[in-house]
């Protein structure tokens, strides 16, 4: 067993990478990991406490930071440079890629939501999309060790959309501010409960990472560890095992396989020097997110994988899927001039709206499937670059109006599940190639009549809240117009989907592809479906749970 | 209004720059001679489309080349000057001036010229980006508007009029409504953006922000406080007038 160096080589740092780096050197298991990014420090390179003032243009976003100067992502966004992707005529999607260690974890959301057995049986239920190739039950305990691995704050609900978590894993969550609470009582009053937000965010401490201090965007990363990133948790302590090697700068271009077809290694170019190495491992975890193991596996041809590797499903690639993302706001004119406290929290929704719509969809009474949530935006947040208000005039009356608009406004963010559909998937662009040589993603994308009910149904709940709360909203735009970009709520999943048979998915429940027995996805592109409540969390539980299995089957000797 | 309204002629705003930058900012104030002027700006010669009346500079902007600040820049120091300013004094100095219009001295409070708000939106008009550029035709057209309609209505620059001159043409162009007159329909719109920007950057000045009220970015050691008593009182209050006082939300078992 100890022949190779490394018995694994991990593709990608972030959410499923890191996680599976963890629990395999955990195991004692020799692991390389590859990032094609660059190295990353959060102590020392987050922005904590800077203001907009202090950044150019006011912290505003351009097409260099998409989120804002201070937002954690390195050489990434909705473009990379030298690293392009494309899209079919009339198709638009947009791809977020980080080249970074810990990857997208270093600026996300941390909205940490457990999916369901609801979720997990959709197609169960109304015929669509596909089941996932377990239930509930099976990774409820690993969802526990993951929520207490990451730390996570909220509450356990009893709502139908929000499964507990086992006794003592959850963290006391921040208490509600002055927006949230109008909302939930204009939302209670329409029979629509809310419920404290399950984020990554410590509001205790945990291991050496320090609790939250309730200030300083998490979108910047956390120099503190409290707002959970893999570069303050994960990738240490698997480094701390002595067990784990990391080598940033590293493109993977292909995974190398024997004449039998087994995976054997793989290749990768060195950033720094554009040079190309190869690597031999006993086993290979893809994790660089999902459409980019889904290119690594299409750019892997050979003759025993003509269509790509692990593709003989020829699913890889397919069933792609975003959230829906929808936005709506208004200005409560009852919250003009309110009293000023620091409203900052955690930097994210304390509240939020679950999805309560089970019972009615189970009867038959709306005419979309599955369910959505709503983000609230609200708050007296830092100022910035743009000043809420239709401002007419100067001098003081114009200054007084602006501060009597200060956190008036109230704006409802939709995040829903779509469906797969034929329609919505990638491949490889065989006209295009990136500065390294490889082929790039091609996307084609086209939302489902399901999609746009559901947006036209948040639509006019959103407004529905918003008026009794006493704004005057006016007509509500076309939810085909409203609707925001496939890949835009950066929620893509599906490319490698698992499932039951290798006839119509690519990995089995734990990850391991159909094809080759030693090669795994954890990332979400495993995904069956996309629940509309964020896939890091679920991201993370797979790749624990999954590479905890792989641990068992390379200690067995199977592997 | 104010009695520090500056308008004579000798007001010249300051920016805040480096000695570098001064040498260059100098080399084009000395090439400033192409200000566009009244001569430029008959009404005939400026008139869009038969919808709008009035005069409009339409000056021909050379659009900006620089470069940004990339993908990767340093986020603990920031860059300060990622790409060069391209106001000229003569701008600066009206920028300036419509900005303590705006936002003039307030008892204690700064105007926002002493915030150096002038700074910011030459920064902004002088960027490379996408919404940097959609806002600089706006903003460059409208000081130049505002110079061509002092000096058809009162035969100066505008920095040279005296305070009530100023706030009769302001009084023309800084209300955007139905009502507004079609000559001034289109300078009110882009006057709009260059308020916009104004307010934006003055609140986010460290005087700014205290006005606007932000308390938030300071460390708490122990739980989030949560709402003061005050505001929740000020909630009730709403919860009321809304008849909402009977849903108040209380947290699932």
């Amino acid at each position: 067993m100890a022949l190779l160096k490394h018995d694994v080589i991990i593709v990608g740092s972030g959410a499923g990478g890191a996680m599976a780096a963890y629990e395999l050197t955990k195991a004692g298991i020799q692991v390389l990991l590859l990032e094609a990014g660059r190295d990353y420090d959060p102590l020392t390179e987050t922005p904590m406490f800077h203001r907009n003032a202090d950044a150019p243009l006011l912290g505003s976003g351009n097409v260099d930071k998409d989120f804002g100067f201070y937002d954690a992502t390195v050489d990434g966004g909705w473009t990379v440079p030298d690293e392009p992707y494309t899209s079919a005529e009339g198709s638009d999607f947009m791809w977020w890629r980080s080249r970074m260690l810990g990857g997208r974890t270093n600026h996300w959301g941390r909205y940490s939501l457990r999916f369901s057995e609801h979720d997990f049986k959709g197609k169960s239920r109304d015929g669509l999309g596909a089941d996932w190739p377990f239930e509930y039950k099976d990774i409820a305990p690993w969802y526990d060790k993951t929520e207490a691995l990451v730390g996570v704050c909220g509450t356990n609900t009893g709502l139908d959309d929000m499964p507990d978590s086992a006794p003592g894993v959850l963290q006391p969550p921040p208490k509600p501010r002055i927006p949230e609470l109008l909302v939930a009582a204009a939302a209670k009053k329409l029979g629509i409960p809310l419920a404290p937000m399950h984020r990554a965010v410590l509001t205790q401490p945990l291991d050496n990472r320090a609790k939250c201090f309730y200030a300083s965007p998490c979108g910047r990363g956390c120099s503190i560890g409290a707002a959970f990133q893999t570069t303050t948790s994960l990738l240490p302590m698997a480094k701390a095992t002595g067990k784990l090697e990391v080598i940033t700068n590293a493109m993977v271009r292909a995974i190398d396989t024997n004449a039998e077809g087994k995976v054997t290694g793989l290749s990768y170019i060195d950033k720094t020097t554009a040079t190309e190495h190869k690597l031999s491992a006993r086993v290979v975890i893809l994790a660089a997110s999902a459409c980019e193991s889904a290119r690594l596996l299409l750019n892997s041809k050979s003759p025993k994988h003509p269509q790509g590797l692990a593709n003989s499903s020829k699913q890889v690639g397919r069933n792609l899927m975003d959230s829906t993302g929808a936005g709506i706001g208004a200005q409560i004119p009852l919250l003009r001039n309110r009293p000023r406290y620091n409203e900052d929290g955690h930097t994210a929704n304390h509240l939020f709206v679950p999805w309560w719509g089970h019972e009615a969809q189970a009867r038959g009474e709306l005419n979309f499937p599955r369910g959505y949530h709503f983000e609230i935006g609200s708050g007296f947040s830092a100022p910035g670059s743009w000043v809420s208000g239709n401002f007419q005039g100067y001098g003081k009356a114009l200054k007084d109006e602006a501060k009597a608009n200060y956190g008036a406004s109230v704006s409802f963010a939709l995040r829903g599940e779509m469906l797969p559909n034929d329609d919505c998937y990638m491949e490889i662009d065989d006209q295009v190639s990136d500065k390294w040589g490889i082929p790039v993603a091609k996307f084609h994308w086209r939302w489902s009549q399901h999609e746009i009910n559901q947006v036209a149904h948040g639509l006019q709940t959103a407004k529905d809240i918003l008026t009794t709360m006493g704004a005057e909203v006016g007509e509500l735009p076309e939810p085909e117009k409203a609707i925001l970009k496939g890949g835009q709520i950066i929620h893509e999943v599906g490319t490698t989907r698992m499932g039951e048979s290798p006839q119509d998915s690519v990995t089995n429940q734990w990850g391991q592809t159909w094809d080759c027995a030693n090669l795994f996805v954890m990332d979400a592109g495993v995904f069956a479906s996309n629940p509309h409540k964020n896939c890091t969390l679920t991201i993370m539980t797979l790749a624990m749970r999954n590479a905890n299995w792989l641990a068992g089957q390379i200690q067995q000797g199977v592997l | 209004m104010s009695d520090n309204q500056p308008n004579s002629k000798a007001y010249h705003y300051l920016p805040t720059m480096s000695r570098r930058d001064s040498l260059k900012w100098l080399s084009v104030l000395a090439a400033s001679a192409v200000l566009p002027g009244v001569v430029a700006c008959t009404p005939n010669s400026t008139s869009i489309t038969s919808s709008v009346v009035g005069h409009w500079p339409d000056l021909k902007l050379t659009p900006i080349s620089s470069v940004g600040y990339g993908k990767d820049p340093n986020l603990i120091i920031p860059p300060r000057s990622a790409w060069p300013r391209t106001l000229n004094a003569e701008q600066l100095t009206l920028v300036a001036m419509l900005s303590d219009i705006l936002v003039p001295r307030d008892g204690d409070i700064p105007s926002a010229s002493e915030v150096n708000v002038p700074d910011v939106i030459d920064e902004w008009v002088s960027a490379p980006y996408e919404r940097q550029q959609n806002d600089r035709p706006n903003i460059l057209n409208t000081l130049a508007w505002i110079d061509d309609e002092a000096a058809l209505r009162f035969g100066q620059k505008f920095v040279a009029l005296k305070t009530e001159q100023q706030f009769a043409i302001m009084d023309d162009i800084a209300y955007q409504t139905e009502q507004t007159p079609s000559e001034f329909s289109r300078i009110a719109g882009a006057f709009s953006v260059f308020r916009q920007l104004v307010l934006a950057a003055f609140f986010c000045s460290p005087q700014g922000t205290k006005e606007i009220g932000y308390l938030g970015n300071v460390p708490i050691a122990g739980d989030y406080p949560g709402p003061s008593d005050e505001a929740l009182a000020h909630l009730d209050e709403i919860l009321n007038k809304l008849g909402l006082s009977d849903y108040v939300y209380t947290e699932q078992s």
